[in-house]
Order: structure tokens, then C-alpha cells, then sequence
């Protein structure tokens, strides 16, 4: 994997998004460098969540592109999926399989040799201890909501996409994400896109969408 | 082990243009497990296409009983066409469920943020071919029992099947992955699929047929390259194509 | 940019006035042939056709390989307009085609190869057209509508080899139609076997004789169910090696001819023909084929281009009523 102290920075340069006839983003360009944390703030429709599936590329922008240079390479979001995690309310997990099978199945996709301990200590980290045997069809959405920051942290990514980070939680788990965006400091790019004013205090600078 | 070569200092000398992933066929395998895993619990294609293959069967041989006891030289390829019909309908039933899942479950973008598109394009493959092998394997008993239908080369035929199969799986799986896509879906798989499948229909018929009259291996020789030929030449598109298709 | 198009008006007329020249020649210039009379004359229309169709799948394909390349608006509509115009050549090759048959061959469908092949490619097209339909997010129908025109094309060679073998006749000329018979005609000889079956059609062999240049054979023939018995002569010109006379079978428009004679041992190659065989062997027949094979390639190009142009000027107007919110 990529050195934790790699050089990191993520660049989006004039992306656009349109659905159909409808513009939704009209070119927006901008740097975020380890270390720092990003609010995309703006209200319901602005186009928060696709511009973070766009930095994530889950999407592609209509016009523009999104760079990530690490190291000494500079790449596009789809080559660098090891680099990133996502949190939203669009991220579904199996609900037919248990937390620890969604865990264990991920983990072996991307190639991370970890052992039911370790996957263990991960759900205990996002206070879902002794609950790793549920289906997820039996979570409540908070519950649902902890178990994708487990999905987004396991592969502990360099830039971290938070979509509506704290949505269905109690102060508890409030709490988690402080915590988690505390950590993501230490090493790497955190972006959340949020419309609660209470959730711009996570970020250094503040990118406001919307007419 | 070779002392001069090792992987980890190439990797931390050399730029890393593409980051590290998961090995392919790891990965790969650990999707099948996934979707074997989930379609056990849930039981959705299994249910759908077992039932349906069996409903088949038992219509036709309602309506082919008397057939059998009168002697029509055409019997055999009568018999070939409508084991593969059988399964071909039961096949567009169940097998694009692979990808219809990950989308309407709205599971697809967890996937697509962790694994690379080749490895879950062969993990469902794999998986289809399993469900296919089932399929294939169930409504062959059941059309030799109740069609009481006479295996000359029972080696053959069982060749055959597999390769047909195999074809069967590598020109629906790119399929299931662009209707999974469409506003429209169980329908869809059925009308892009079939136009594709004409070569491995005809190739599949001819051959099992000369393997229920019990000629020998070498008059379906033609048949089973045909297969191997269309089943190397899809899986390969598939193969590059599927990237255009899983990208968002 | 005005000579342009200038030249594309006088392409235009050239291809107006080639075309009705082709028309005309058709029932003009083209002679009669023996055995199809006028029905004959449809090749001129439905072969060019035909074969554009195969040329529409071809372009469309290169079109959707130059669009998943470059990502360009231009190239899928380039697709989709040499879909749609392959799809029409494709429904006139087929509507043709099957009205020939019926007057000619008795019967308008038999699984012929060719037949097989146009209507795989027909259920392509139609596959194309229904998946574009069921794509709501424009650039994912263009993306995945190429993808399947490329996969649908990778199983055409497949489709092309293994359609000769599904049925073991043909209706097109140059074989004989009647189930079971195959192209290699039978032997039959004066002191062996003299009878022989060509499909359902039972022949016995009568008499070999030489008329000069001509080896006239007598053959018994009787039609399937005992219905009819003839007794037909057809002859072969020793000097070319060719089939000379060619009688119809009783009831049937398929000829019986003799393909090889050997007079020594009384030994003479039957075999049954579609009517048509040899027809482009006129050379008037020939050159006004070839004209239309020309006219018809001009005309798909002609139709691919205008309907890719609009399809492109459609797609401008919707962006610009995004960037200038002009109503719709």
C-alpha cells in the first residue's frame, strides 16, 4: 500500500454535472491537500452528493475531471479506489449477509488479509460490538449508518467522502464522527457534504453550493 | 524461491502508477462466494429458474407423451431441440439476476468502490455457471425420466451440455450487466440475448441430437469447436467490453 | 463551404437519376429469364439490398467502436442512424425476398441460410432499437447501446458459419430446395443403380442418348406421395460440358438437369435446380445488378448521413436550450 505520509493532494478542476437538461454543478475547481477537511454545504438538490460521488468516481462529471496525486503519481478516482472511502445514505451494503460477511467480503476484494478479530475490533470501533452476526436486513438505520463507516474505514483510505455524515445518528454517534474525522486528519483528505449548519464546524474551509 | 526476485521491493522502488490491488482471481473468487452465498440465503434465481425448468418439462411431456412410443426419425432432434429450449427460457430467468441484484439492491456502487470491474465480471460469470450447471444438470435427469428419452452416447451429450453451457454463460453475462442498467429489465435480457445465442443454439441442438442417437464422438466434433469457438471469442469481448458497461 | 454544397446537390440528383435509371432497367434492359419470367427481375432490388443491410451492421459497428474510443456525440449517431437505416434495407431485403419465394419457390419461408442470417440480424437491430428505448440517462444508452452492437457483432462470424448447417436445403439459386437433397446431385447408371431419390423426389433412370452434341436423358420421375409421374428429357451440350435443356419438375418450378454424362458406361450426374441459377451469366442482367448494388450503396449512404446530421442537430438544440434555458 501507499505510504501514510505519501504526498497527497486532490484536485477537482472545472466539473460540471448535468442530468439530462437539468445543470446541477456549472464547473467548480478546487485543491485539498493532506491534513485538511473539507464542507461542501449547501441545501437539498445543489449537488453535494453527486460531487462527491464524482471525487469518488462513482460518477463522471459531464465536463472536468478529478485528479489525485499521490506520491509521485497523479491519478484519476477510478485507478485509485484503495485510496478512497465513502459514507452516504445512497451506500447500500448486502442485506442478506451479516455485518461480519459484508466485512470479510470486502476486505477480500481489495485484497486485505485480516482475521475475524480484526474485523471485530473494526465494528467495536464504530460501536457496533457483539452485533457482527446480524443480517443487516435486522439493523435499525442508525446501526446501518455505523456499519458503512466500517465499510468506508477498512481499508483505512486517504481521502474520506462523508455524505451527510451524521444523518440518523444519536449523540453517540455524533460522537463516532468527530472521532473519525479527528483520525482522517492525522493522515489524509476528509470532504463532507452537509445542510446542517452544526456540521461546518468539522471543516477548515467551508465550499458553499448554490444560487 | 528465487532470492533475486521480490515483488515487494519492485513495488516500493518503482512509481507506483497504478496502486496495489487484490490479486484478480482472488478477488474474483471471493465475489462468487458472495453471490453464492447471498443467492443460498435468499434462494431468488434457484427458486425461479428450478421451478420454471421443471414446469417446462412437465408441459412438454403432457403434450410429447404419445411421441415417444411412435418411431419419427426426427425424434432425436425434436427431443435435442426442446432440452434446449427448455433450458434456454429458464436460463433468461435466472441468470441475469447476478447484476439485477447489485442494482436494485443498490448495492452496485459499494462494489464498484472496492473491487476492479474485471474480477466481479468473473466472479458473476462463475457464479452464473454454476447456477447454469444446476439448471442444465436438473432438467436433463428430468427430461430423460419423464420424456423416457433414450442416451446413445451419454458421454457426448454430457460434453455438449458443458460446452453449451459455457457459451450460454459468456454471451448472457455482458448481457445481465447492460440490462441491469435499463429502466426495463426481465424482458430485455430475453430479446438482447436470443439473437446472440442463435450459433450456440443451432451448434448445441445438432451435436446433443447426434449424442441421443448414439453416434460417436467424432459427428459432433464440428458442434463442440463451434461451441469452444464462441465461448472463447464472447468471453473475450466480454472480457474488454465489460469495463464500458460496469463504468458509471 | 457553398461548393460543398453545391457538390452535395449534385450528388444528390445523380443519385436520383441513377436510381430511376436502374428502374427503368430493370424492366427494360433486364431480359426475361427461363423459369421466373418477370419475378426474375427482383434481383436488381432485393440482392443490393441484402447486401447493404450486412454493410449498415458493419458501419454501425465501427461507428460504436470509434464512440466507446472517443466518447463523441458524433459517432453514435452515426451508430444509430446506419442501425436505422440497415434496419429498413434489412425489412425491404427480407419483404422482397420472402414475395419472391412465395411466387417463385412455392413457399415464402424455409430456413434457408439466408434467410436465417437476415432475420438474426433483423432481431439484432430490433434489440438495438429496444435497448436504446429502455437507457433513460442519455450517456449510459449511448455507452451500453455500443457495447451490445460490438457483442452482437463478435457472434455474426459464428452466425454466418453455423446457419449453412441448420437446414439441409436452400432455397437460393445454385441448390436444389426439397428436404434432404444436397447440393452434390446423384449418379445414376444403366447397369447399376438406376434409381435414386434427389430429396422426396424418386428418379429411375431410362435411357442415355447422343443427339449429335447433345446427351439426351431419359429420367422417370415421381413426385412425393406417387402423385405425379413424368417422364423428362433433360439434355447436356457434350462440347461445353454444360447442362443444356433443362424440364421442370411435374407440379414444382425446380428444373432437373444433367451435370456430368458418361456415355461410355451409360452413366449420367442428376441433379435439381433452383430456377435462377445462372442468371447474372447475362451480361445485361449483370452490369444493371452492379449499377444497383452502386445506386443502393449511395442511397444508405445518403440516408445514414442525413439521419446522423439530424439526430446531431436534436442533441445541439437540447444543449443549447440547457445553456440558454430556452423553452423547449
Amino acid at each position: 500500500m501507499t505510504n501514510v505520509t505519501d504526498y497527497l493532494c486532490l484536485t477537482v478542476s472545472n466539473v460540471a454535472i448535468e442530468y439530462g437538461t437539468r445543470r446541477v454543478l456549472a464547473g467548480i475547481s478546487f485543491q485539498v491537500r493532506a491534513g485538511e477537511t473539507l464542507v461542501v454545504a449547501g441545501a437539498n438538490g445543489s449537488g453535494k452528493s453527486s460531487l462527491l460521488r464524482v471525487i469518488c468516481g462513482l460518477q463522471r462529471p459531464t465536463r472536468g475531471e478529478v485528479t489525485i496525486e499521490v506520491g509521485n503519481a497523479l491519478l484519476r478516482p477510478v485507478d485509485a479506489l484503495p485510496l478512497l472511502g465513502w459514507v452516504a445514505p445512497d451506500l447500500q451494503l448486502y442485506r442478506e449477509l451479516t455485518a461480519l460477511e459484508n466485512l470479510a467480503f470486502f476486505a477480500a476484494v481489495r485484497g486485505i488479509r485480516c482475521t475475524r478479530a480484526d474485523l471485530e475490533a473494526l465494528l467495536a470501533e464504530v460501536g457496533l460490538d457483539g452485533r457482527g452476526d446480524d443480517l443487516l436486513a435486522a439493523y435499525s438505520s442508525g446501526m446501518t449508518q455505523r456499519l458503512r463507516y466500517a465499510y468506508a474505514l477498512l481499508h483505512r483510505p486517504r481521502i474520506l467522502a462523508l455524505d451527510e455524515p451524521t444523518v440518523t445518528f444519536d449523540t453517540r454517534g455524533v460522537a463516532l464522527v468527530e472521532q473519525v474525522v479527528a483520525q482522517q486528519r492525522q493522515h489524509g483528505i476528509t470532504i463532507i457534504a452537509t445542510n446542517d449548519p452544526r456540521e461546518e464546524r468539522f471543516g477548515d474551509y467551508i465550499l458553499r453550493l448554490g444560487r | 524461491m528465487d532470492p533475486h526476485v521480490s515483488s515487494q521491493s519492485i513495488s516500493e522502488t518503482s512509481a507506483p502508477a497504478t496502486l496495489p490491488a487484490a490479486p484478480l482471481l482472488t478477488a474474483a473468487w471471493a465475489v462468487f462466494r458472495k453471490d453464492l452465498r447471498s443467492e443460498l440465503r435468499t434462494r431468488y434465481a434457484l427458486n425461479a429458474i428450478l421451478l420454471f425448468a421443471v414446469s417446462t418439462v412437465v408441459a412438454i411431456s403432457l403434450g410429447m407423451g404419445p411421441l415417444t412410443v411412435s418411431r419419427n426419425a426426427d425424434l432425436p432432434l425434436i427431443q435435442a431441440a426442446l432440452l434446449w429450449v427448455a433450458i434456454l427460457f429458464a436460463a433468461f430467468t435466472g441468470l441475469s439476476r447476478a447484476f439485477v441484484q447489485e442494482e436494485e439492491a443498490r448495492t452496485a456502487a459499494a462494489l464498484r468502490l472496492s473491487a476492479r470491474p474485471t474480477a466481479i465480471f468473473l466472479g458473476k460469470l462463475l457464479f452464473n455457471l454454476a447456477l447454469l450447471l444446476i439448471l442444465v444438470g436438473l432438467t436433463t435427469v428430468l427430461f430423460i425420466v419423464m420424456l423416457r428419452v433414450q442416451v446413445g452416447n451419454p458421454g457426448l451429450l454430457a460434453a455438449l451440455l458443458l460446452a453449451g453451457s459455457m457459451g450460454l454463460v459468456a454471451a448472457t453475462t455482458l448481457v445481465a450487466a447492460i440490462i441491469a442498467r435499463a429502466s426495463v429489465k426481465g424482458a430485455l435480457f430475453a430479446v438482447l440475448s436470443f439473437p446472440l445465442l442463435v450459433p450456440l443454439l443451432t451448434a448445441a441442438i445438432q451435436g446433443s441430437a447426434n449424442a441421443l442417437v448414439g453416434r460417436g464422438w467424432e459427428s459432433s466434433i464440428g458442434s463442440l469447436q463451434v461451441l469452444a469457438g464462441y465461448t472463447i471469442a464472447l468471453f473475450t469481448a466480454s472480457l474488454f467490453l465489460f469495463n464500458m458497461v460496469w463504468e458509471s | 463551404m457553398s461548393d460543398r454544397l453545391r457538390l452535395n446537390q449534385a450528388a444528390k440528383i445523380l443519385l436520383g437519376v441513377w436510381m430511376a435509371g436502374i428502374i427503368v432497367a430493370m424492366f427494360l434492359v433486364v431480359p426475361q429469364y427461363v423459369g421466373l419470367g418477370d419475378a426474375g427481375r427482383i434481383i436488381i432490388l432485393h440482392v443490393p439490398t441484402a447486401w447493404i443491410t450486412t454493410v449498415a451492421f458493419a458501419v454501425s459497428a465501427v461507428y460504436s467502436i470509434r464512440y466507446l474510443w472517443k466518447r463523441r456525440i458524433a459517432d453514435d449517431a452515426g451508430a444509430v442512424a446506419a442501425a436505422e437505416a440497415g434496419f429498413l434495407f434489412c425489412v425491404l431485403a427480407t419483404t422482397s425476398g420472402m414475395w419472391f419465394a412465395n411466387i417463385v419457390w412455392g413457399t415464402p419461408w424455409n430456413w434457408d441460410p439466408r434467410e436465417t442470417t437476415i432475420l438474426i440480424l433483423l432481431l439484432i437491430y430490433a434489440a438495438y432499437f429496444a435497448l436504446r428505448s429502455a437507457l433513460d440517462d442519455v450517456e449510459r444508452r449511448r455507452r451500453l447501446s455500443a457495447v451490445y452492437n460490438l457483442f452482437a457483432a463478435v457472434t455474426m462470424p459464428f452466425l454466418l458459419f453455423v446457419a449453412p448447417r441448420m437446414a439441409e436445403s436452400t432455397l437460393h439459386p445454385n441448390c436444389a430446395f426439397i428436404q434432404g437433397s444436397h447440393c452434390d446431385g446423384i449418379w445414376l447408371e444403366m447397369n447399376g443403380t438406376r434409381v435414386g431419390q434427389l430429396g422426396d423426389v424418386v428418379l429411375a433412370l431410362q435411357g442415355i442418348e447422343q443427339h449429335g452434341d447433345l446427351a439426351v436423358v431419359q429420367v422417370e420421375v415421381r413426385m412425393p406421395g406417387l402423385r405425379d409421374v413424368a417422364l423428362l428429357t433433360p439434355s447436356f451440350e457434350l462440347s461445353s460440358g454444360k447442362p443444356a435443356d433443362r424440364p421442370e419438375f411435374p407440379g414444382q418450378q425446380f428444373l432437373l438437369a444433367v451435370e456430368e454424362v458418361d456415355l461410355t458406361n451409360g452413366r449420367a450426374l442428376l441433379n435439381m435446380e433452383a430456377p435462377g441459377t445462372g442468371l447474372l451469366s447475362n451480361s445485361r442482367t449483370f452490369w444493371t445488378f452492379m449499377a444497383s448494388n452502386i445506386g443502393f450503396l449511395g442511397l444508405f449512404i445518403w440516408l445514414y448521413r442525413l439521419r446522423a446530421d439530424v439526430l446531431l442537430l436534436q442533441e445541439r438544440l437540447a444543449r443549447r436550450e440547457v445553456t440558454y434555458g430556452l423553452p423547449a
